[in-house]
């Protein structure tokens, strides 16, 4: 991939002035749909990098003969960042987008960290304080000059991508009745903005949306649990009615699939998170039956939001094992149309592109006994349907999952995806318990746990570099602690791995040998990407502890944990010397 | 030896109509008992029922003063633990107090 000449010193200014300046010549100056998808090279223009959502560089400037010399060129501090910096940036033109805590959004020039402008919405605080996990935000999108953010109270905020000044906000979630907001980051394709709330053990209907990007008007609303209000069948899989209280959401984005008009989208789990229904899950327990669609992947029609297709990766999911993972990786084999969707219990499901139909369903991490296998064809063998009390036998993985949700990367070149795995189980005493609406939406877990080594050893993490539809290995790398945060793989025969000790490293794709490491002083649990901006290739990474899974490393690792901020965080960028 | 019956069967038909009731409640001011509102939203983070150090702090054995663990539970603490002042009367506080300090401190 070629690097573009450097871009004028007067950039920033012009930037300032509102003028849009492309690195790339011959590319439209605005960020579409078209751009999107052909994404990479010097941009990143969204959150999985293109719809292909390869989390893959094609630049090689930085590469293994010389990514010893890579080192810090800058770095930008968001502040006020409780729960830690979780975002992935994003970048167009030499200008890097990324959020911070409190929906805290930062337009920077991506050769100097120079701030070109910044927005940071006003919030309902003590709603923010009610509220579980949040106020953490994880990311943006763009598209048709504007530049889109969700906020933990409800809206989806659209910011001039030039000036940062908002052209409109739109409350799409009573999240002052139903708790629940915006976390994750927004995907835009064909002129509509995509963003799915928060939703599992909330009691609610876990509602995905589609926002006209020029106006601001809500288009159309999924409801993951018991689908839209005509939708009599999904309905009849939550006996007593239980869709009025299941949760669902879809937390993170997905992606876009031009050939079907597609959107691609991971739901969450069903609430409470778990049940006491025994094995007779179809007639007994919290919520009696399948439970559509939560813990899903769906296809809705991007214009409409009509359901095209679905699948639901853990009918009557009563372990907490999501399908809210937005990674949707799109490939090509064989004459076969693919995408590759992790589910949070560590198994990698292969969906046939056209109709979500299973291909191949292979197991990333070792430790999994809620069932005893899902097959190839996607079918559970040997559930475990807890009736309540403790249970004997530990439940694996953890309910921080076999995966975190963030993304792995696919590097086209070779073939491999690189993928975190985490080996963790848990002690678990279910308890029979009932939603509660009033006065406002509060947890529902059904459940008092804690964290537990897998029964065949200590608590760890790997990278994996794998086939991605055989799940075939070719390598791995330990960690005594699981890493959390996104993968990057780069046509520098490279691979990034940001990990929770706060250390970054660089391994040689096509081995897996360490060549580069360097401490970003603390956690990662974010997105990573590589751009260019003036002819220079760079690194960017997002570090800051403090999400609801590295809650546990404190007390089960001690230092530097117990020690590890939970309310800072920096973005770290590296080029070459 | 038929009394006997009679108020074992007794029991039971209470213990049933509890559970229905937790079950079924349709939010607010049900259920009352201590236990099952913790399970509901705090067991994720006081881990084992609030017998270990897991996410949030060990609660068994706590030194901590009813009035701190009635204000921590109300206030919450912003990035660490929500707020349930919306959530809990009162009443529904004193109960979840109630199953803190009845906590054995032996985790099992
Ligand atoms: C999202 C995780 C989370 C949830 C849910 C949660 N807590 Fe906490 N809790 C914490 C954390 C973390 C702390 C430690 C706060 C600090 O002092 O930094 C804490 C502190 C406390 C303390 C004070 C302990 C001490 O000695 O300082 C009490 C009491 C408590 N929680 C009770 C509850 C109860 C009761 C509930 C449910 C109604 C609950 N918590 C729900 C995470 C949580």
């Amino acid at each position: 991939m070629k690097i573009t000449k450097p871009i004028a010193r007067a950039a920033t200014l012009a930037f300032a002035a509102g003028i849009t300046i492309t690195a790339v010549p011959g590319l439209a100056q605005t960020v579409d749909t078209a751009r999107i998808e052909a994404g990479g090279g010097n941009d990143w223009p969204t959150y999985h990098g293109n719809y292909k959502s390869y989390h893959y560089s094609t630049l090689d400037q930085i590469n293994s003969s010389n990514v010893k010399d890579l080192q810090v060129a800058w770095m930008h501090f968001p502040g006020r960042s409780t729960r830690g910096v979780q975002s992935q940036p994003i970048v167009a033109d030499g200008v890097l987008y990324y959020t911070g805590s409190y929906s805290r959004v930062f337009a920077l020039n991506g050769a100097t960290g120079e701030l070109i402008w910044s927005y940071f919405p006003e919030l309902d605080d003590a709603l923010v304080a009610r509220q579980t996990h949040s106020p953490y935000n994880r990311g943006t999108a763009m598209g048709d000059g504007k530049l889109y953010v969700g906020t933990v109270d409800g809206r989806l905020i659209a910011l001039d991508l030039k000036t940062g000044k908002p052209v409109w906000d739109t409350k799409l979630v009573n999240s002052q009745k139903v708790t629940v907001g915006f976390t994750g980051a927004p995907l835009f394709a064909k002129g509509t903005v995509v963003i799915g709330s928060q939703g599992g053990e909330w009691p609610g209907r876990g509602p995905i949306f589609g926002v006209d990007a020029a106006t601001g008007k809500q288009k159309w609303q999924f409801l993951t649990a018991g689908g839209n209000d005509d939708d009599t069948a999904a309905k009849k899989t939550w006996g007593n009615d239980s869709w009025r209280t299941g949760g669902g959401g879809g937390w993170m984005p997905g992606t876009f699939d031009p050939a079907t008009n597609a959107i691609w989208w991971g739901t969450a789990n069903p609430g409470p998170l778990y049940d006491w229904s025994g094995t007779d899950y179809m007639t007994k327990g919290a919520r009696p039956g399948d439970n559509l669609y939560t813990t899903s992947v769906i296809g809705l029609d991007v214009d409409t939001g009509a359901l095209k297709f679905y699948h639901q990766e853990l009918p009557h999911d009563a372990w907490d094992f999501d399908s809210a993972v937005g990674e949707f990786i799109s490939i090509d084999r064989d004459g076969k149309q693919l995408m590759v969707h992790p589910n949070k219990s560590g198994f990698i499901f292969v969906y046939d592109r056209k109709d979500a139909k299973v291909e191949n369903v292979w197991r990333l991490v070792d430790n999994i006994n809620f069932v005893k296998d899902i097959t190839p064809k996607g079918e559970l063998i040997g559930r475990r349907d807890f009736t309540a009390g403790k249970q004997d036998e530990v439940l694996c993985p953890h309910i921080s999952g076999g995966v975190s949700w963030n993304s792995g990367s696919y590097d086209p070149k070779n073939g491999l995806y690189y993928k975190l795995g985490q080996e963790w189980c848990m002690k678990l005493n279910v308890v029979k318990t009932a939603a509660i609406t009033e006065p406002q939406a509060q947890l529902n877990i059904g459940a008092n746990f804690s964290i537990a080594k897998p029964p065949n050893g200590e608590i760890s993490g790997h990278l994996d570099a794998r086939d991605p539809i055989t799940g075939a290995k070719k390598w791995e790398v330990r960690f005594p602690e699981p890493p959390l945060s996104s993968v990057l793989s780069t046509a520098g025969n490279l691979v990034f791995v940001p990990d929770a000790r706060g250390v970054i490293h660089a391994y040689n794709s096509l081995d897996g040998k360490e060549l580069w490491s360097h401490n970003d002083g603390t956690g990662h649990q974010g997105g990573i990407v590589s751009y260019s901006a003036g002819g220079k290739q760079y690194v960017a990474v997002v570090a800051g502890f403090g999400g609801m899974a590295t809650d546990d490393y404190s007390t089960q690792f001690g230092e530097p944990y117990k020690s590890m901020p939970k309310d800072t965080g920096a973005l770290i960028v590296f080029g070459l010397k | 030896m038929i009394r006997m019956i009679v108020t074992a069967c007794a029991a039971v038909f209470l213990l049933n109509i509890s559970t229905v009731a937790a079950q079924q409640a349709p939010a607010g001011g049900e259920p009352l008992d201590g236990e099952t509102l913790f399970a509901t939203t705090c067991g994720w983070c006081h881990a084992d029922g609030g017998r270990e150090a897991g996410k949030g702090p060990k609660l068994a054995a706590s030194e901590r003063t009813d009035e701190f663990i009635v204000q921590r539970i109300k206030h919450g603490k912003e990035g660490a633990m929500p707020a349930f002042q919306g959530t809990y009367n009162d009443e529904q506080i004193a109960e979840i107090l109630k199953y803190i300090r009845g906590l054995k401190d032996d985790p099992g």
